[in-house]
């Protein structure tokens, strides 16, 4: 699933370098997710693993042969010191600001919803997640009873909550976002292909069933989300 | 200075009510070490308990959600609130800080007396919330409307932080007095000690920003009780503003943590590796006070996910970020120090070297944190639980017992160094990685914080394990934590008694607390002459090169 | 809570009086007594960030055909009356010019637009140009305030539902009741906030229309968005009222500061009496 993921980000990668993005390319935010996840990682491993192997060596080179021995470094000069700190501080900074270009790109992905996005209500309560489809239809969900959406179509939840503040966490869609009284925030995903392992769970504490605040978010085929929107329709 | 020599001189008084009624900063400072590591025991206990019942799905060792919240929210509050602030910036400072700079004591003896008297009274209070029916569970942050909706005791946190906070802001001003006015004559500002400058960039956060945590908590609490609606939006009141304010001193707060224990670090490793510390003057002025300086514009990592205007969350990713630039330079400081250097172990300096192996992991964790789009997932999963840990309670509670090593000596007059002392290292450090691996790698696959079940991740699987799995080897690896601090705490107590007796300067050092004074240090700590130094001293001149 | 939707409600109805002097002389109850406040309550927790629905067509005074979503890309001020009273209940739509006057900072029509719909179906040009004329608009408004009538009269119930607008003809008292409320979109046409006629300020207004910019503000209104920052909306009351927390966390910070400052003083003091003693 993620090697499909990425596979596909891949692909939009390359579509997007080669020829001009077309701006109604919906983008895939927990792909490019993983992407710079990869990015970040590689670049904190390189830090580390320079800075771990500079330290393994100076625990071991410059062990004392007796115990009167002194270090023998030398006083730095002001052009030393200065530069050591300076120099140092420019490339922290040059990967900082690279590193928070890549991350406002996604950061983009992730906030700008698409205009077709199928909007769904979500109010929160201790400790279960309501949903409002379009056509008003509500749906209370828990473990057993699961929520779905469609397949290739963008969805955006507008949450809001009746009490305390909960959190939409997705982790299947790398995006998470709080759920406030009072305040309306939004979170949308791009379904791009069938699942029904997806959990939504409450990722701010909400209190005594806190960790029992989840659901399961199926993304299905059409055909299949039209019959289940309409038999929820007709139960409700 | 009268004053303090009348403390410890009537040889009539009990020794309890001596300690009890000491202004002597010497005494005070082990008063905060006692009260320090009890709030770690028993906060570490609660770490036990909420790891032995994250060990399997279901419910096995609490009997209800609320009092496994109880456990977790005394468990964190008092890690911070009442182990690692008051063991840094109680315990260290109040007994090295004065001794560092060749003062006989701080400015204020009775008002340092006072603070620690708080202190106490806020450990009992704290401890109170076990034998009341309805404990605390809100988390040490106590995020409204939860706080004020709860029908457990929002009080205790409330006062419980008040009391710390007064205790703080008093020993604040006391240290940044006896710093300024109090130094031994002809002790310039670059002759000081890092731990000494790490103290007062941690008091001069303290003093600036624990204010705004009291007035927030304090709205939280009129709110609760009083009927006021400061925090309820549906009668004008802003649920996002606690939050702001909260980590408008609660990151900062992190520094407070961070930075002593850094300062620690520095002077263990310059001690046992015989060497100045590298590019002094670059680690105090943009190490240091870089840190102090950017930490009141960084709160809102906190808030990412909180709904925050998208224009505030860049531009702290970018203030976030910056935060590396002097960390890194007190990195490089750090591992200069170690270059072309002459480094003896010993319990001590191991501590200090696995402090270098957890500043780069907490803090290079860290990085994608810093990015909101990146904390968009990993907020609130046990990826952030693993980082927080690394950097600022593993790091700063490892540069502490290093610390806590490193001047048993000057405390006792003797070594705590010794077999059941590397052995109970050991155990720590394997304990740590053992534990907190795992949990960023479930985090990373959405294993959140502050759950004691996750039985909706029960066909999870990661890497072929399922997060039971990994839950087992984090659960295994706090035993392996408890055992080694178990043995240490024995050793420390065996040590005081019976360890091998120690020379006033045993490992050689520079410091004026090795060169100036007894082991222990009598009352006004430097006999009869006062300390002077020359220009050209430095606590950290080992060669003349 | 409904304090103020109460003197709101009670305003209108006392519009609708004094437009039919012969109801009042009639001497009847007062019909506040039939009306429940409640149900002009616009709910805000169901309906704030509702995404407005766009089609239908609208037809502005000048008689020319227009879509909903040409007003937006900016703020709107979207309100909701009827025009063919003689002048006086559109209390609403005076209310919002007086206080458009009065506000600063913010330009019509450049920083937002504003958009009076009639959900009346008898309403067309003929009284859109009686109604203005009544109105007096002022100079600073004209080009970016437009008075509109529903193309089509079968869209208006559909539109008014979704936003959760509630109205009703009163043939008793001859007239609609109905919220007086100005109701904020967002550029892409979400609904972000509901104010109320004779319950606001200029600042207010500001505030609503930053709050519709979702945190987005330009170099020259940062202090305008500072102070934005310094209220919250309180649902109870329909308007911003200020954030008193952020007030006492600032106080907070001169505490430590002062404290260090009272310190320096006394050991200073000290140290001087004991070297002089």
């Amino acid at each position: 699933m993620k090697k499909l993921l990425s596979a596909m980000m891949g692909l939009t990668g390359t579509m997007m370098l080669s020829g001009q993005a077309v701006a109604q390319d919906i983008r895939n935010p927990a792909a490019e997710w993983e992407e710079l996840w990869d990015i970040v990682i590689f670049d904190i491993t390189i830090i580390g693993v320079i800075m771990a192997i500079a330290a393994v060596f100076f625990l071991i080179r410059y062990r004392a042969n007796s115990p009167d021995q002194v270090g023998s470094a030398r006083k730095l000069t002001t052009v030393q010191s200065i530069s050591f700190a300076l120099i140092p501080a420019a490339i922290f900074m040059a990967d900082d600001f690279y590193l928070a270009a890549k991350g406002w790109t996604v950061w983009n992905a992730y906030r700008n919803v698409p205009e077709d996005a199928m909007e769904v209500k979500v109010t929160a309560y201790q400790w279960y997640f309501e949903f409002e489809y379009p056509d008003g239809t509500l749906v209370e969900a828990d473990m057993e009873t699961p929520i779905k959406i469609p397949v290739g179509q963008p969805v955006v939840f507008r949450m809001t909550s009746e009490d305390v503040i909960h959190s939409f966490g997705l982790p299947h869609y790398r995006v998470k976002e709080d759920i406030m009284p009072g305040r309306q925030t939004y979170v949308w995903i791009n379904p791009i292909e069938t699942q029904n392992t997806a959990i939504l769970q409450c990722a701010e504490f909400c209190g005594e069933a806190h960790s029992q605040m989840a659901n399961l978010i199926h993304a299905v085929p059409q055909e299949e989300y039209d019959a289940w929107i309409a038999e929820v329709a007709a139960e409700g | 200075m009268s004053t303090q020599t009348t403390t410890a001189g009537h040889a009539a008084t009990p020794a309890w009510k001596e300690w009890i009624l000491t202004t002597d900063h010497k005494r005070i400072g082990v008063l905060y070490l006692i009260g320090s590591m009890a709030a770690f025991a028993v906060a570490g206990l609660m770490a036990l308990i909420i790891r032995a019942e994250q060990m399997e799905l279901g419910m096995q060792f609490v009997e209800s959600g609320t009092e496994y919240n109880g456990y977790l929210y005394f468990h964190g509050a008092a890690m911070i609130l009442a182990f690692l602030i008051p063991g840094l910036t109680g315990f260290a400072a109040n007994y090295f800080l004065p001794l560092m700079i060749g003062a006989r004591d701080v400015a204020f003896p009775r008002i340092n007396a006072f603070s620690v008297w708080l202190f106490y009274f806020a450990i009992i209070l704290a401890l109170l919330s076990f034998v009341i029916p309805d404990a605390p569970d809100i988390m040490w942050t106590g995020y409204p409307p939860y706080s004020i909706t709860t029908s457990a005791n929002t009080s205790f946190y409330v006062f419980t932080v008040h009391m710390l906070g007064f205790s703080s802001i008093l020993g604040a001003v006391n240290f940044l007095v006896t710093v300024i006015y109090m130094r031994a004559p002809g002790m310039g500002w670059n002759q000081l000690n890092i731990f000494v400058w790490t103290t007062i960039a941690a008091f001069v956060l303290q003093l600036i920003f624990i204010p705004v945590l009291a007035a927030a908590v304090t709205l939280l609490l009129f709110d609760k009780y009083l009927g006021t609606h400061f925090y309820d939006p549906s009668a004008g009141g802003d649920v996002l503003l606690y939050q702001n304010l909260f980590w408008f001193y609660s990151h900062p707060a992190v520094y407070v943590i961070f930075l002593p224990a850094v300062g620690i670090l520095f002077d263990i490793i310059a001690t046992m590796s015989k060497n100045r510390v590298f590019n002094y003057k670059a680690a105090v002025y943009a190490g240091i006070w870089g840190i102090v300086g950017i930490s009141g514009i960084v709160w809102v990592h906190h808030l990412y996910i909180s709904g925050m205007p998208d224009w505030i969350r860049l531009g702290h990713m970018v203030t976030t970020l910056l935060i590396s630039i002097p960390v890194g330079i007190l990195t490089l400081s750090l591992w200069g120090t170690l270059y072309k250097g002459a480094i003896s172990y010993n319990t001590a300096m191991m501590y200090a070297a696995s402090c270098l192996y957890l500043i780069l992991l907490g803090g290079l964790t860290g990085i994608p944190l810093a990015i909101p789009s990146m904390t968009l997932h990993l907020s609130e999963t046990s990826y952030v639980h693993a980082h927080f840990h690394f950097i600022m309670a593993l790091f700063s509670a490892f540069a502490l017992f290093g610390g806590i090593y490193y001047w048993f000596p000057k405390m006792t007059g003797r070594f705590a160094d010794g077999p059941m002392a590397t052995l109970s290292f050991w155990l720590n450090f394997i304990g740590v990685n053992v534990t907190f691996w795992p949990l960023f790698i479930i985090g990373k696959e959405g294993m959140p914080r502050r759950y004691w079940d996750y039985e909706m991740f029960k066909d999870a699987q990661v890497l072929g394990y399922s997060f039971e799995d990994f839950h087992k080897v984090a659960t295994l690896g706090a035993l392996l934590i408890a055992l080694g601090m178990i043995l240490q705490f024995i050793n420390f107590i065996w040590a005081a008694k019976n360890g091998k007796p120690a020379p006033a300067n045993p490992w050689n050092s520079k410091s004026l607390e090795w060169t100036h004074t007894a082991s222990p240090p009598g009352p006004g700590n430097f006999g009869d002459i006062d300390v002077e130094v020359d220009e050209n001293w430095s606590p950290y001149e080992y060669n003349n090169k | 809570m409904s304090r103020t939707r109460t003197i709101l409600t009670t305003a209108l109805l006392g519009c609708a009086l004094a437009a039919f002097p012969a109801k009042a002389q009639y001497g009847g109850p007062v019909p506040e007594s039939d009306i429940d406040p409640a149900v002009f309550h616009i709910d805000e927790k169901e309906f704030l960030g509702t995404k407005v629905s766009k089609d239908f067509t609208l037809i502005d005074e000048q008689g020319r055909e227009f879509q909903l979503a040409d007003k937006l890309g900016k703020p709107l001020i979207l309100v909701l009356s009827y025009y063919t009273c003689d002048g006086s209940c559109s209390v609403i739509n005076q209310d919002l010019n007086a206080l458009l006057d009065e506000l600063e900072g913010l330009q019509p029509g450049t920083d937002f637009n504003v958009l009076t719909i009639s959900f009346d179906e008898h309403d067309n040009l003929d009284s859109v140009g009686v109604f203005r004329e009544h109105l007096k608009m002022t100079e600073k408004m004209s080009g970016s305030w437009t008075f509109s009538t529903f193309k089509n009269k079968d869209d208006i119930k559909p539109f008014t539902d979704s936003i959760g607008f509630k109205y009703f003809w009163s043939p008793q008292d001859r007239t609609f009741f109905h919220p007086g409320a100005f109701m904020f979109l967002t550029p892409e046409g979400r609904l972000a906030r509901v104010l109320y006629a004779l319950n606001s300020d200029p600042q207010d207004i500001k505030f609503a229309v930053f709050d519709a910019k979702a945190g987005e503000f330009k170099p020259g209104e940062a202090i305008d968005y500072a102070l934005s920052l310094c209220y919250s909306y309180n649902y109870a009351e329909g308007k911003y009222t200020l954030s008193i927390p952020l007030f006492v966390g600032m106080g907070a910070l001169t505490v430590g500061v002062s404290s260090f400052a009272v310190s320096v003083v006394v050991f200073r003091r000290r140290k001087r009496g004991r070297f002089s003693s």
